[in-house]
């Protein structure tokens, strides 16, 4: 009995392995990769003299990809684009979690509706109305249409984390003497602070990895890194080094992010659905 | 006064309202361009009715597309909740490597898809990816991945696979861990043994937790595009063109902005239509999980 | 005189649920107020509606002869202690405390603040525990905390709900104790709610019986005790319950029970026939013979409290309670043929109770 428990406890542990295997292999491999320098490229597969030439002629903005303003483009426009969402999703949250009313339940559900409805529906004509409006290829542009991935993940998730708060807790501030605007920010809003960074950061991760907005609503100028990396892999002979350095230049802000809130996890990816 | 506390809330969600309206007119706006034939060549549209809705119904092109969706979403979504679920539970035994890896499975999750296709196209390609050059002592060096229809529908099921299983897994494995005990001691007490246990308690109790990571990924790859569009670009030929990409196609690239909305109202609809089915699967599924767990 | 708090017809109702249906109360000056009543009565209803944090569907609430409507809880006055505690669960218990001498409205130096605090974490026996986060406080520190906080500023009226009930029950008969002494509600309106109905005879100087979001009878202890609204009412009060023994008036206009073994006279006018219960408090039978009403029974079983003996005996079909003396009670074994008195004047007359109400008590 012990020997065949102990058996299945290896098995299942060598399962688990094998999994991890396939999971964290292709990030090794584009480590490997993008340390390579470019004459070893197909000439071999694991040993080779490592460099850090990839690296330094992406982010050196040579062959004519200005990866570093892409860079900083994501940054700006997924950090707008929580700011906003915070800014008016916070007090929206709050009031649906406090008060059922049509107007809430109504939003709520729009919103809910734009986690699952195709990009494609949206971007199309905002495609054709930038273009009149001269929001084409424009920070205040992504920052708006990314709404559509921050807003839906801040209120949904912010609203579930204000309903496991009882109100008395701001009934007894009232009481107390405080005004209602004071019992918001000094009792509601510090309770679910780690609530609030940790979708700010999720919908910041989710804002910089989306692809298909900047992909036809910048050409240039606010193009951000999932759009930029992919553009080397174009030409005749694509530069697998760069490539993979660049790959993992554009991951490492979502994957250090999404370390440090791993706790809160549960709740923001199930749209507050499930809790952990 | 007592209409301003009335108001209140109104207030409160004004400014989200307002900026849900800003998402809201171009949706409007889309549904509205469909019924002209709008395109780069036709700035001045006509008005046309249904017809762009006619023309996408009856395209084989079109019924090409959604078959191929459909492949995409059931497949991915089964493999992620098969794969996602048994790794869930081999993380809830807790094992000292499991407690280790726990900790790095939302690695690939957190990698932007678009980023994890580019990664997997690399590695996929036929002389000199990583791929083969591994397979090469198991007799396997050749495989075309991506150049045959089969090959690239199946790679990029793979590849959100790769990506997505983690999501499942997480769910799921919160879910095992809020499950109550005294259903598993009883059983225990009773001397069942871990097939039984885990088909007649496990698994009933935890489907509501796996349902809604169900419903998140058949939901979401009906919409895929990401994945394919850096992966594929729909190739080879249109083996691989699902439903957005057709839709990307038509609008941006041959400027056909009406017709290449239709498209994704229709899939608009479909993502709906699969939603109220599976939300309403999913209430009758957690009674029955709170039966379970009530015995 | 201006009533410190008037609820005036007041109605609420939450979805489906009708919590309060008509609520009328009124607390004097310097009153204290026992509201007491079962779980889903309103009595929690009721104190919010009066903060302010409830706003009556209908009706009114008056605090010092103002009719508060549209004025904000902050603008009230009143501070209330909640059920659940609701204290701010990042702070520590002095910062809880201090929570209301740091609003606009009840500001205090830092210094004045401190020396307040000092008093009421003293009095509550919580000095030792301000500087910890109530998180790490059990429940009983943590509602004496609750208490504190509404302790420590000045009100028009303090809303009590509960505030002993989470304390073992030593520490609750001593808060029960200490609660009246305190110099701050000695001088203050109290509106204390409870379900429990020895809390509410111990502290109340008046108490309010709620039932079904209303008011069923308003009065002192005595009033309450000796002349209840109706069976429900005097089953609430006093351990062992009071007994109630159905049968019907007699064409003599005596009372006699429905198995027709029990006779006794009837303490107010009922015509002959009318289905009523007659009721007497264990305390007020006695073994023995005396210069009241004689009855004979048998011992069912005794059960010694303390000094005293319940004893219980059956009377015909109907089991009676009683407290004795134990001196009295001594000997007795089940089966024992036993004699009991009760005065006239110590008998209460109810109408039978009918499913959809109880009895109403019948005369004066």
């Amino acid at each position: 009995m012990t020997w065949r428990k102990r058996l299945s406890g290896w098995l299942a542990d060598a399962a688990l392995i094998l999994y991890f295997v396939f999971a964290l292999f292709p990030i090794a491999w584009m480590v490997i990769l993008s340390l390579k320098p470019a004459n070893q490229l197909f000439s071999t597969y694991f040993s080779f003299s490592p460099t850090l030439d990839g690296y330094r002629t992406v982010l050196g903005d040579s062959e004519g990809i200005p990866f570093v303003r892409f860079f900083v483009n994501s940054l700006v426009v997924s950090l707008g684009a929580v700011a906003l969402s915070l800014l008016v999703g916070l007090p929206a949250a709050y009031a649906s979690a406090r008060w059922r009313f049509r107007g809430s339940e109504n939003l709520m559900f729009t919103l809910l509706s734009f986690r699952f409805a195709p990009e494609l529906t949206v971007i199309i004509p905002l495609f054709v109305l930038y273009q009149k409006l001269g929001l084409f290829d424009t920070y205040v542009g992504m920052v708006w249409v990314l709404q559509l991935v921050t807003l839906p993940l801040i209120v949904w998730i912010m609203r579930s984390y204000f309903a496991d708060l009882t109100p008395e807790l701001e009934q007894a501030a009232l009481l107390d003497g405080y005004s209602r605007k004071q019992a918001f920010f000094k009792v509601a809003i510090p309770l679910v602070k780690p609530g609030i960074a940790a979708v700010s950061l999720l919908a910041f991760i989710f804002a910089w990895n989306n692809f298909v907005f900047p992909l036809i609503l910048t050409s240039n100028e606010a193009q951000t890194v999932t759009v930029g990396a992919l553009s080397f892999l174009g030409g005749d002979r694509p530069k697998y080094n760069l490539t993979a350095a660049a790959a993992l230049v554009s991951v490492v802000p979502p994957l250090l992010l999404a370390l440090t809130i791993q706790r809160y996890l549960v709740r923001g990816l199930s749209f507050g659905a499930v809790k952990s | 006064m007592g209409w301003r506390l009335a108001l209140r809330p109104y207030l409160l969600i004004v400014p989200a309202l307002l900026l849900t309206c800003g998402i809201l007119y171009p949706f409007g706006l889309g549904l509205y361009y469909t019924l002209f034939d709008f395109s780069a060549s036709k700035p001045q549209p006509d008005m046309v009715g249904f017809e762009n809705y006619e023309t996408v119904f009856t395209q084989e092109a079109f019924w090409n597309s959604a078959w191929v969706t459909v492949l995409y979403a059931v497949g991915a979504a089964a493999v992620e909740t098969v794969l996602g679920v048994a790794v869930a539970l081999l993380l809830h035994r807790s094992t000292p490597a499991g407690r280790v890896l726990e900790k790095i499975l939302i690695l690939p999750l957190m990698i932007a898809p678009v980023i994890a296709a580019i990664i997997w196209k690399l590695m996929l390609q036929p002389s000199v990816g990583v791929i083969n050059y591994l397979l090469r002592p198991f007799g396997l060096g050749g495989v075309q991945w991506t150049d045959t229809p089969t090959g690239a529908l199946l790679s990029s099921i793979a590849v959100d696979v790769w990506v997505y299983t983690p999501f499942v897994a997480i769910l799921a494995l919160a879910g095992l861990r809020s499950l109550p005990t005294s259903p598993f001691e009883a059983a225990a007490v009773d001397g069942a043994g871990w097939w039984y246990t885990f088909r007649r308690l496990t698994l009933p109790m935890l489907w509501p937790y796996v349902l809604v990571a169900v419903i998140f990924r058949f939901m979401d790859s009906l919409k895929v595009f990401d994945i394919i569009y850096a992966l594929t670009e729909g190739g080879p030929g249109d083996s691989t063109v699902v439903l957005q990409i057709r839709a990307y196609l038509e609008a941006i690239r041959f400027q056909r902005y009406s017709f290449g909305i239709s498209y994704t109202i229709v899939l608009w609809a479909v993502v709906y239509l699969a939603a109220m089915v599976l939300v309403k699967h999913l209430g009758k599924i957690q009674r029955k999980a709170a039966e379970v767990a009530a015995k | 005189m201006t009533s410190a708090i008037a609820v005036r017809g007041v109605h609420k109702r939450f979805g489906k649920v009708n919590a309060l249906d008509g609520l009328d109360l009124e607390v004097r000056e310097g009153e204290f107020f026992c509201l007491l009543g079962p779980s889903g009565a309103g009595k929690t209803t009721t104190l919010k509606t009066v903060a302010g944090l409830e706003l009556p569907d209908s009706g009114t609430v008056e605090l010092g002869g103002a009719d508060m409507r549209g004025v904000e809880p902050y603008d009230r006055g009143v501070a209330m202690c909640f059920e659940s505690y609701a204290l701010y669960p990042h702070k520590s218990a002095y910062d809880n405390l201090a929570s209301p001498l740091r609003s606009p409205r009840h500001r205090l130096p830092a210094a004045q603040a401190r020396e307040r605090i000092g008093e009421i974490a003293e009095l509550l026996g919580i000095s030792a525990l301000l500087d910890r986060p109530v998180g790490r406080l059990s429940n009983g520190q943590r509602q004496r905390v609750a208490l504190g906080r509404v302790l420590v500023r000045p009100a028009r009226a303090f809303l009590l709900d509960e505030p002993l009930s989470h304390l073992d029950a030593k520490l609750r008969q001593q808060m029960r104790a200490e609660l009246k002494a305190i110099g701050a509600v000695r001088h203050t309106t109290t509106l204390y709610v409870t379900h429990d109905s020895v809390e509410a005879l111990a502290l109340g100087d008046r108490i309010g019986v709620l039932r079904d979001g209303r008011i069923v009878q308003t009065g002192t202890r005595e009033e309450i005790w000796y002349r209840p609204y109706d069976t429900e009412v005097a089953r609430a009060f006093g351990r062992p319950r009071i007994n109630l023994l159905p049968g019907a008036v007699t064409a003599e206009g005596g009372f006699r029970s429905a198995d027709g073994k029990v006779e006794l006279p009837i303490p107010a006018g009922a015509a002959p026939g009318t289905e009523v219960l007659i009721g007497v408090r264990p305390r007020d039978l006695s073994l023995g013979e005396g210069p009241g009403h004689q009855l004979t029974g048998t011992v069912y079983v005794t059960e010694v409290l303390g000094r005293s003996v319940e004893v219980t005996v059956r009377l015909g079909e109907q089991h009676v309670s009683l407290v004795a003396p134990r001196g009295d009670a001594a000997g007795l074994r089940p089966d024992d043929p036993v004699r009991l008195w009760v005065r006239p004047e110590n008998l209460l007359l109810f109408e039978a109770d009918r499913p959809q109400r109880p009895g109403r008590r019948i005369g004066q």
